[in-house]
């Protein structure tokens, strides 16, 4: 008895797992509203990595307002081991 | 509305003294006038021989100057953000922050922008006040670089717009509560001001450029050059000012050959560059100083 409860358990977690779209949609929206802020930050710092944009100097009044989402982005890009992996997350697809 | 001219050419032509000339010109005239000096070197101070600083002064009757300090600008920039950044964020971050904003304000870049910066608030703040606002460029291909900045820069913020945009409404939909943005809202304040400085460099007929040139072969082909790349840009090219012209009567054989080759070029040039208003200054026999710049602005007075 204790096994069937335990293997409908685990039934219903395999479900929730391979059908839970509410959850997976949000992930995915929740990824891509990072990605976007990332090419924006990009964008208005490039300068630090080395990219010569015009738009620099006009970007630094921003700093006050993103600083604490910068701060976010840096992380991202440190845990970031690889860009394959990271795709391949974001598709379900652990490698 | 100010008419806006802005005087250009090759370094060492006489750009400073035939823009100072100008304005004096124009000013005695009665119309009030703002004298705007972009060259690094500043030297308007030294024409008039008073102190013309960073903020608008007066010069004469009807006649203001102004010495725009790119350094001064950009400090002054950068310390406005420092003390929007104290209330906001954390102090661990204010620190990394602050050590980027220290970076920034010695970069070179950020001499040329804060100088844009200030020819676009001049133009489009000081409008009302002036009926002539006279810029002294530096040399030419600065300048140019300078005039197309209001179209390049637009481009990128609306660039930029479109993505944060982008992602305030995929946040949106995640049902992260989102604020009024104050980035989207600095971002389309810079773009109006761009997009109004574009419009009036590129399509305002009030806004003209006059360029300096001396009737020898270098100038003369730099100047050639600069009129078609100022045209592509769509920026209105209105007169050539050929100065340091030299005297008719000469008996001695240099100066004569000197002459002849002169008047060859004017001619070549005038022949090549038929569209343009010629205004031909004399050479004086001696240096643009404080009595001198007056004989020269009489001379544009009683031509203009």
């Amino acid at each position: 008895m204790r096994y069937i409860i335990l293997f409908f358990k685990n039934l219903a977690l395999f479900f929730k797992g391979a059908f839970d779209f509410q959850n997976k949609a949000t992930n995915h929206i929740s990824n891509e509203a990072d990605a976007l802020d990332d090419q924006f930050f990009l964008l208005c710092f490039g300068d630090y990595l080395g990219l010569d944009l015009p738009t620099t100097y006009y970007a630094l009044e921003l700093l006050p307002y993103l600083g604490e989402d910068i701060e976010k982005w840096q992380k991202r890009m440190n845990s970031q081991k690889s860009i394959w992996e990271q795709k391949a997350g974001q598709l379900d697809m652990d490698p | 509305m100010a008419k806006i001219l802005f005087f250009g050419g090759k370094g060492g032509v006489g750009k400073t003294s035939c823009s100072t000339a100008y304005a004096i010109a124009n000013a005695k005239k009665g119309k009030k006038t703002l004298l705007v000096s972009t060259d690094p070197a500043h030297s308007i101070s030294d024409l008039f021989n008073i102190n013309i600083g960073s903020s608008i002064t007066y010069v004469n009757e009807n006649l203001f100057g102004i010495e725009i300090d790119p350094k001064k600008e950009s400090e002054e920039y950068i310390n406005q953000i420092k003390s929007n950044l104290s209330d906001i964020i954390s102090p661990i971050i204010l620190e990394e922050i602050n050590k980027q904003l220290d970076m920034a304000s010695v970069s070179p870049g950020s001499h040329e922008s804060a100088l844009f910066d200030k020819i676009v608030e001049i133009v489009l703040d000081e409008t009302e006040q002036f009926d002539t606002i006279i810029f002294d460029t530096a040399p030419t291909g600065h300048t140019i670089r300078l005039l197309s900045l209001p179209e390049l820069l637009s481009g990128w913020m609306d660039l930029l717009i479109k993505k944060r945009k982008k992602g305030i409404s995929f946040k949106k939909m995640i049902n992260k509560k989102q604020n009024e943005d104050p980035v989207l809202e600095i971002l389309n304040r810079r773009k109006i001001r761009f997009e109004r400085a574009r419009i009036l460099f590129v399509e305002d007929k009030d806004v003209t450029f006059k360029f300096v040139t001396n009737a020898e072969k270098m100038p003369i082909e730099e100047t050639k050059k600069s009129i078609i790349l100022l045209n592509k840009y769509g920026i209105n090219v209105s007169s050539i000012i050929i100065n340091k012209i030299l005297p008719d009567e000469s008996n001695d054989e240099f100066w004569k050959n000197k002459k002849d080759k002169e008047k060859k070029h004017i001619l070549k040039l005038k022949n090549e560059m038929p569209n343009y208003e010629y205004i031909q200054i004399p050479l004086y026999n001696s240096d643009m100083d404080e009595e001198n710049i007056n004989l020269m602005a009489n001379y544009i007075f009683n031509i203009i």
